[in-house]
């Protein structure tokens, strides 16, 4: 069954969120892409909580949205309610979050990619890569297919030796009810890979049907429905209704009473789990003097009875979940669908990797998703997206495209798992971001969509429309005078609007646009000073590094960190700066000694 | 900056070229004890020696000449002042006995000491942080006792954990921020408070910092004192008289025309530039005339104008903090002024003096206080100062803003401690450094 040299110019090991972003941008470039996934039926399936975006993630769809990817179209095809967080809070730290259709989200991801001219979609199981003086060159599939590629991207998500815990019961999943991976986790620990183990959970769904809504809150979403993609036109669909609940001293002393027999706390679960997005047994353990925890109830979608317990994932025996469920205001006749489970896979180190995602132990294989320690659907397709584009500028021959830290929340993202690795699910923050102000959701197009190699012609051209319109918005504030100043001057008073200032011709433009040229008045001293700390942060970020740099002909480094520049290989002299536990002393030594090699250069 | 290598072993004269009683010689580097045990009487007991040590002997050209008997301060890796394996050479202080011991020493492979290579080896290896290499720098430039003094409690770190303290502080105040930016308002719903009390206790630490600058700068750099009266007022005589108490006197140079006299000395401690002016009085001469604009250019730039009077003056001065008036000739008789004296009896002088310090210090310095002495600290932490005060302005708005405020001003103290450190910080730093040090 052997097929000669190359079947395509890609592989995709993976149709989850990074997969899809991956496939896309690859064959999207103009290349041959085979995506090889367990089920046809699970593309861009949403495993855990049925919404997209939230803070700083919300962040994350934008940016992939301007990069050219297809996150941000699927949720605004598919979003059963919207809102803008922390509006409150600042323009900042503001975003997005929908609650999506579960099974149109997939379904329209499945559809998106068969659409694809260059891409082709293949339901096997990969079980080892097949590598050539240090290059991946092929995959071996559980069938026994043995099919090659010049380039591959790895994303297996929580599949790679995957395996859910529900109290005393186990298995070899990488979700309920869907097999794991196995074989590839122990192929790639034999080629030198690091692989570790990480834990991460989904609490019950519910049937609602069976649920006393006249005990829960209701959560509204926003009256309007924003796009997540800068070339989805307005969006008009049904919102429906989230509700909330909250736990109480029952609820929590049932969790203690059977702590034994979380899989967690009885030691067989290995893995480390996000301190973040903790499960009830964490939370009640941990916080032992809160009264109650806030539990969101969230439709799963349109079609279905489902709805996801937000707030309550665990790894408790059934009969515990059931008995401590029905004693949540609202929840007392609840009836479990589909049980609350942990799931523990596989993951390699992400210090293994290059910024461009590709690997520094295999030439030409890109890794990208949760397989690098990260959670969440948004932070696996933004690396997903990035390991594409870096795979097909690879067999363009060129160099990769990597995204500083004060470029885009990816940036932050792929530096921090390239610096200093993970040893919990990581997952997007607004406080890893130092620019934010600069990083807003609002502008991701203007910063990103020039960059991108990937960006599409209709794409540059939306963009340029939106400057525009900006520019023309300013023009028309200029010439609305009041108090002896003009408009511009004005909307720097906090309670002054463009709306308040009731100016003609307004109307012609898009609130969005509007928006964005009344942050960048209101905050302009802010966005100057940003601006600032940025260029003094890029001068270390330029000062780059050879990748065959010698760090042992560099005397004066101390033992520490000349193993951890060994191993991290940063490219800048910012990077190395970023890395844990890096003394000053040795960073000076480090330029030093860069001084001399340019000098010799 | 020039290259420096830290695998080289160096040598330098630590101190000054200058016929004295002793000299120190400093070298330094892997192996730079068994270097020397081949010159040294006690070859063994060098070779054996543990770090710490003082070893008395000989040492002597390659040929086997005695150059000098001398006593060996010996480091080994890990400890001294560059923390690599060091050895401080006591000689005597004889011009041709140095020179010869340095020809030796470059013949069995010593390398002498760029300016600055022994502090930035020390901060190559860790030793010490930027504060306190700059530290090192205002010791071996440093004029007087008392900046010594307040550069060596640098060197230990102090700056450094006052700064620190302050940056745990606003740190914790930004990550009260994040946690409002990292959660959504249904799920985090009390409202973030404007931390007034802990700002305000951060701000009044820099002041303190800050007031430190103005004395500290003083102590290092001297302080400038201006003679000013009418001629024959009795300046010359008081100036001189000053510097006849004063025995340590720096240097003494005369203008170039017959504007001012500028000399140097140390007065209670405090290194004074001391200037005696042209007798301001309307002067026909043009040279003359041009000597007057010159002092009263002095007299705007000084940091204590001494306004010496006779008694028969018509417009003394108006006295401020910055202006003294001191009355001469005592010995022809009081004329009931608080701050009289005589330049023939010296009677009066020391009570002037008391005055001198009293005002050149102002109530800011005192000596325990950490102090701050170069312009790159007084700028971070004004910096960091004015954030705080703007952030307290706009208090009210939201919390994102306040979080850029609070993140701005951690990083201009994080630059000062030198956790961010650039390139031009350091070719600064290292190029400013006496040879030797």
């Amino acid at each position: 069954m052997e097929s000669s040299m190359y079947d395509y110019d890609a592989i995709v090991i993976g149709g989850g969120h990074a997969g899809i972003e991956a496939s896309l941008a690859i064959s999207r470039m103009g290349f041959s892409t085979l995506m090889i996934t367990q089920s046809l039926d699970a593309i861009g399936r949403l495993s855990c909580n049925p919404a997209i975006g939230g803070l700083a993630k919300g962040n994350l769809v934008r940016e992939i949205d301007a990069l050219g990817g297809e996150m941000a179209r699927l949720i605004d095809s598919t979003m059963i309610q919207f809102r803008i967080l922390n509006r409150r809070r600042g323009p900042a730290v503001q975003a997005y979050r929908a609650q999506a259709d579960k099974f149109s989200y997939s379904r329209l991801a499945k559809e998106t990619l068969e659409r694809e001219a260059n891409l082709e979609l293949f339901m096997d199981t990969a079980v080892d890569i097949i590598c050539e003086n240090g290059r991946a060159i092929g995959v071996v599939t559980e069938r026994g297919w043995k099919i090659f590629s010049r380039v591959i991207v790895l994303t297996t998500g929580t599949f790679m030796s995957g395996k859910i815990f529900i109290g005393e019961y186990e298995h070899q999943s990488g979700r309920l009810g869907e097999e794991a991976a196995i074989g590839l986790g122990d192929a790639l620990r034999d080629k030198g890979f690091n692989v570790g183990r990480m834990k991460t959970g989904t609490p019950a769904r519910v049937k609602k049907s069976s649920l006393d809504f006249s005990r829960l809150e209701i959560q509204d979403g926003d009256e309007e429905m924003r796009p997540f993609s800068f070339l989805s036109e307005k969006i008009e669909r049904p919102s429906l209704r989230c509700y909330v609940t909250y736990t109480n001293e029952k609820t929590h002393q049932i969790i203690r009473d059977n702590i034994k027999y979380s899989p967690l706390y009885g030691g067989k679960i290995v893995g480390k789990g996000p301190r973040y997005c903790p499960s009830i047994e964490d939370k009640v353990v941990r916080f032992p003097d809160r009264e109650r925890h806030q539990i969101f109830v969230e439709p799963e979608g349109v079609g279905t009875e489902e709805m996801y317990l937000n707030g309550l994932s665990s790894s408790l025996p059934e009969r515990v979940q059931h008995e401590f469920i029905r004693t949540l205001p609202g929840l007392e006749r609840a009836e479990i669908m589909r049980p609350a489970y942990a799931v523990e896979y596989d993951y390699l180190d992400p210090l293994d990797l290059k910024q461009s995602l590709e690997s520094k132990i295999l030439e030409n294989l890109f890794i990208a998703g949760q397989t690098n320690g990260t959670s969440g659907y948004e932070e696996a397709a933004a690396q997903g997206i990035m390991a594409g584009i870096n795979a097909a500028l690879r067999l363009q021959g060129k160099e990769p495209f990597v995204l500083r830290r004060s470029d885009a929340y990816i940036g932050v993202l792929i530096d921090d798992l390239t610096t200093k690795g993970t040893k919990e699910p990581y997952r997007m923050f607004t406080s890893r971001a130092e620019y934010r102000l600069v990083l807003r959701n609002d502008n991701a197009d203007s910063r990103l969509t020039p960059l991108s190699p990937l960006a599409s012609k209709e794409r540059r051209e939306a963009l340029e429309r939106k400057c525009e319109h900006m520019e023309e918005i300013k023009e028309l504030l200029k010439a609305r005078k009041e108090r002896g100043k003009n408009g511009l001057e004005l909307l720097r008073e906090p309670e002054v609007t463009i709306s308040s200032l009731c100016i003609a011709g307004m109307e012609a433009f898009s609130a969005e646009e509007k928006e964005e040229v009344e942050l960048d008045l209101k905050y302009d001293g802010y966005l100057k000073r940003q601006e600032r700390e940025i260029a003094r942060f890029e001068k270390n970020e330029s000062v780059e590094i050879p990748q065959d740099f010698d760090y042992d002909k560099v005397d004066g480094l101390s033992q520490e960190s000349r193993e951890k520049f060994k191993s991290v290989r940063p490219r800048s002299v910012g990077q190395a700066g970023r890395i844990s536990g890096v003394r000053v002393s040795d960073i000076a030594v480090l330029q030093v000694a860069l001084r001399g090699v340019r000098n010799v250069r | 900056m020039a290259t420096y290598e830290t695998d080289e072993r160096i040598y330098a004269l630590s101190t000054a070229y200058y016929p004295s009683a002793l000299a120190i010689i400093r070298v330094s580097g892997d192996g730079c004890v068994e270097s020397l045990s081949q010159i040294f009487s006690g070859k063994k007991k060098l070779l054996e020696s543990g770090s710490n040590t003082l070893l008395h002997g000989y040492l002597s050209d390659t040929s086997g000449k005695k150059i000098d008997e001398v006593v060996l301060a010996v480091y080994r890796k890990g400890h001294g002042y560059t923390s690599e394996e060091a050895v401080e050479i006591t000689m005597h202080g004889s011009l041709p006995l140095i020179q010869k011991l340095s020809l030796t020493l470059e013949e069995i492979g010593f390398r002498k000491a760029l300016p600055g290579e022994f502090t930035y080896r020390a901060f190559m290896h860790g030793r010490m942080d930027l504060t306190e290499a700059e530290a090192v720098e205002e010791i071996v430039s440093a004029k007087s006792e008392m900046a010594a003094r307040s550069a060596l409690s640098r060197l230990s770190g102090s700056l450094s954990s006052v700064i620190l303290s302050m940056k745990e502080k606003l740190v914790d105040i930004l990550s009260s921020l994040e946690v409002q930016l990292d959660y959504a308002e249904d799920e985090i719903l009390e409202d973030w408070v404007y931390p007034e009390e802990e700002v305000m206790g951060i701000i009044s630490s820099i002041d303190r910092l800050l007031s430190t600058y103005d004395s500290a700068r003083m102590y290092s750099q001297g302080a400038m004192v201006v003679l000013a009266g009418a001629t024959n007022a009795g300046k010359s005589s008081f100036f001189n008289a000053l510097l006849k108490e004063n025995r340590a006197i720096v240097s003494a140079k005369e203008g170039t025309t017959r504007d001012y006299i500028e000399a140097g000395c140390v007065i209670r401690g405090l290194p004074i530039r001391l200037f005696d002016t042209a007798g301001l009085r309307n002067a026909g001469e043009e040279i003359e005339a041009e000597g007057i604009e010159r002092s009263k250019s002095l007299m705007r730039e000084a940091d204590l104008v001494i306004y010496i009077s006779d008694g028969s003056d018509e417009n003394l001065p108006v006295e401020d903090e910055r202006t003294m008036i001191v009355y001469s000739k005592l010995d022809e008789g009081r004329k009931g002024h608080p701050l009289e004296f005589s330049s023939v009896t010296g009677e009066g002088i020391g009570e002037i003096l008391d005055e001198v310090e009293r005002r050149l210090l102002g109530s800011s310095a005192s000596e325990s206080d950490v102090s701050i002495e170069s312009q790159r600290q007084k700028e971070g932490l004004s910096e960091c100062r004015e954030i705080l005060l703007e952030s307290l302005k706009v208090r009210d708005s939201s919390v994102d803003i306040m979080a850029l405020s609070f993140q701005s001003a951690i990083r201009s103290l994080s630059s000062l401690i030198g956790e961010v450190s650039s390139d031009e910080i350091l070719d600064n730093l290292f190029s400013k450094f006496c040879l030797g040090k």
